[in-house]
């Protein structure tokens, strides 16, 4: 199958690039406490990335790896990934004229959409995942300390961020024909809330508020998720899904 | 006998357009029917809407004791189908296609759509990105006949074949038939639903053509005589020959005519011993075709 082996190439790749750029900024972590008073300065003029220092230097490394791994890797790769791996869901299969084929084996709509969403959903969520379990490993690489569940906790939090994203591009590939025009609309927003969050004064407004430093230090902090974030996202989650089943009903191949 | 297919005012639109008008049909079981029409005339649609692809606007349909409700699964599972259009998995081989196919019908549909694969000659192990348009449409021949169900759906399943893979689909369909399968079939070609269908239904602007007319139409195309001549015949010829005797239409050297009756002998008569009008090339008469039935119900040329 087509979408089987985009998946897992996906979600392998997605996992490789991550783990990449985890290795580099935990190796880094020395040499940017070092240079911290340097970076403070080129960070001036932006007062967004000054405050996420702050943050850096209150919260130790668990909120240095949070700002490089879940904030910057996951919520950008992860969203390029959650977007493209929802679009070829429904609107690949339309795109390629398969659809008809599809919907006519002896399934129900309802299980054809739940294996496609949980696909999708299992190969952007199993990266984030996978890859965040390696920080502990890693941060004692370089004499710090971090704990599995924060790291874990971190990763489940960004993952049901990411499904947010991923279920509203799911919602647009059931009722599209075209996966290229649906991921790059899904990654195009995307882009804008990230750049709406750089912006001093603006930064509660964008979604990526819900995925930054402060979020995930809490979350260490606490030791577990925060509940009512927590249940918001999973809503939405749940809502996008229907929305997306019963689009899906009303579908023509 | 309860029919295979019951289906009672189906109906669909598409925005402000009627795609199929309120349709009646039944086909009994174990018969070949042919569904004919145009181009947009509906069949698709109507083939759709009858396995639960297309949700109808109204109407109810039964398939081999099952119900059209929801999104038609418990339709779907007595009912396969081929669709007109040939968009397959290219990356697959014939074989993993068919065993995606199969998924949910068991092995015995797998084994026999493979079994089919081979009868057909195609290469099982060819990825299908790579067949022919006819190759193609042969797998979704196959992969629609492999599971025993009491009906199939096919649209179109003689499209771009070559007269010989069309006869050889033709009497696999007959061979399902005879073990008891009900088969509805859309076509194109008219000759192969007039040889081979039990029974023959036209769709004309999303509605079927009600049966008097259509036999109506039969009878007109029995008296119907066609003369070709070497070259055009003079219009006074023809007037001195047939008079009022029969109705005359002129294209080029094709000299169509309908009788009075179904007795040709007066006309050929007159034809033998008109001293003007040259012999006729060829002369046709009475055929039930159904190129001629088809243009006498959708108003085209029959040729």
């Amino acid at each position: 199958m087509g979408r089987s082996r985009t998946l897992i190439l996906g979600s392998l790749g997605c996992f490789l690039l991550l783990e990449a750029m985890l290795v580099a900024a935990i190796l880094f972590w020395p040499q940017f406490l070092d240079n911290m008073g340097m970076v403070r300065t080129f960070a001036k003029p932006i007062p967004v990335l000054s405050g996420m220092l702050d943050e850096i230097d209150t919260g130790g490394v668990f909120a240095y790896i949070a700002g490089q791994h879940f904030f910057k890797g996951c919520s950008t790769l992860g969203t390029a990934a959650a977007a493209l791996f929802a679009a070829g869901a429904v609107a690949g299969e339309a795109n390629r004229g398969t659809l008809e084929i599809l919907l006519a084996r002896p399934q129900s709509r309802a299980r054809i959409l739940a294996e496609r969403y949980l696909a999708g959903l299992v190969a952007f969520a199993l990266p984030v995942l996978l890859s965040s379990a390696t920080i502990p490993a890693l941060a004692a690489h370089v004499g710090e300390s971090v704990s599995y569940r924060a790291s874990l906790l971190g990763a489940v939090h960004e993952t049901i961020f990411l499904a947010v994203i991923y279920g509203l591009a799911f919602l647009i590939s059931t009722r599209a024909s075209h996966p290229i025009s649906v991921a790059l609309g899904v990654i195009f927003t995307s882009v804008f809330c990230f750049a709406i969050y750089m912006v001093k004064g603006l930064s509660s407004y964008s979604p990526f508020r819900l995925a930054d430093i402060p979020e995930f230090v809490e979350i260490q902090h606490a030791g577990r998720l925060d509940p009512s974030l927590t249940a918001s996202m999973l809503a939405v989650v749940a809502l996008l899904y229907l929305a997306a089943h019963l689009s899906f009903r009303k579908r023509l191949p | 006998m309860r029919p295979a297919v019951a289906v009672r005012g189906l109906t669909r639109s598409f925005g402000g357009h009627i795609a199929v008008h309120p349709t009646d049909l039944e086909l009994a079981p174990g018969t070949l029917t042919g569904l004919l029409g145009p181009n947009g005339a509906g069949k698709s649609t109507l083939m759709r809407m009858m396995i639960g692809l297309v949700p109808p606007d109204a109407g109810s349909c039964t398939v081999a004791g099952a119900e059209l409700r929801g999104d038609g699964t418990a339709v779907r599972r007595r009912v396969t189908y081929a669709p007109g259009e040939l968009a397959l998995y290219g990356e697959l081989t014939a074989r993993r296609h068919m065993a995606w196919f199969q998924r949910g019908r068991g092995r015995d549909a797998l084994a026999r759509g493979l079994e089919l694969l081979r009868r057909l000659g195609l290469p099982l192990d060819r990825r299908v990105g790579a067949f022919s348009h006819g190759m193609k449409r042969l797998l979704l021949v196959a992969a629609a006949l492999a599971p025993d169900v009491p009906v199939r759906i096919l649209d179109e399943p003689t499209e771009g074949l070559d007269p010989s893979r069309r006869g050889e689909v033709l009497d696999l369909l007959r061979g399902e038939v005879a073990r008891g399968t009900t088969i509805l079939l859309s076509s194109h070609h008219l000759g192969e639903v007039e040889e081979g269908c039990d029974r023959v239904l036209f769709l004309r602007e999303g509605a079927l053509v009600d049966t008097d007319a259509a036999d109506a139409a039969r009878r007109r195309v029995r008296r119907a005589l066609r003369l070709r001549f070497a070259g055009e015949p003079s219009p006074a010829d023809l007037e001195e020959v047939f008079g009022n005797l029969a109705k005359v239409r002129v294209e080029g050297s094709l000299v169509h005519l309908l009788l009075p009756s179904e007795d040709p002998r007066p006309v050929l008569e007159r034809i033998a011993n008109a001293p003007t009008l040259p012999m006729p090339t060829s002369v046709r008469f009475g055929e039930l075709s159904l190129t001629d039935l088809y243009g006498e119900i959708y108003g085209t040329e029959a040729v």
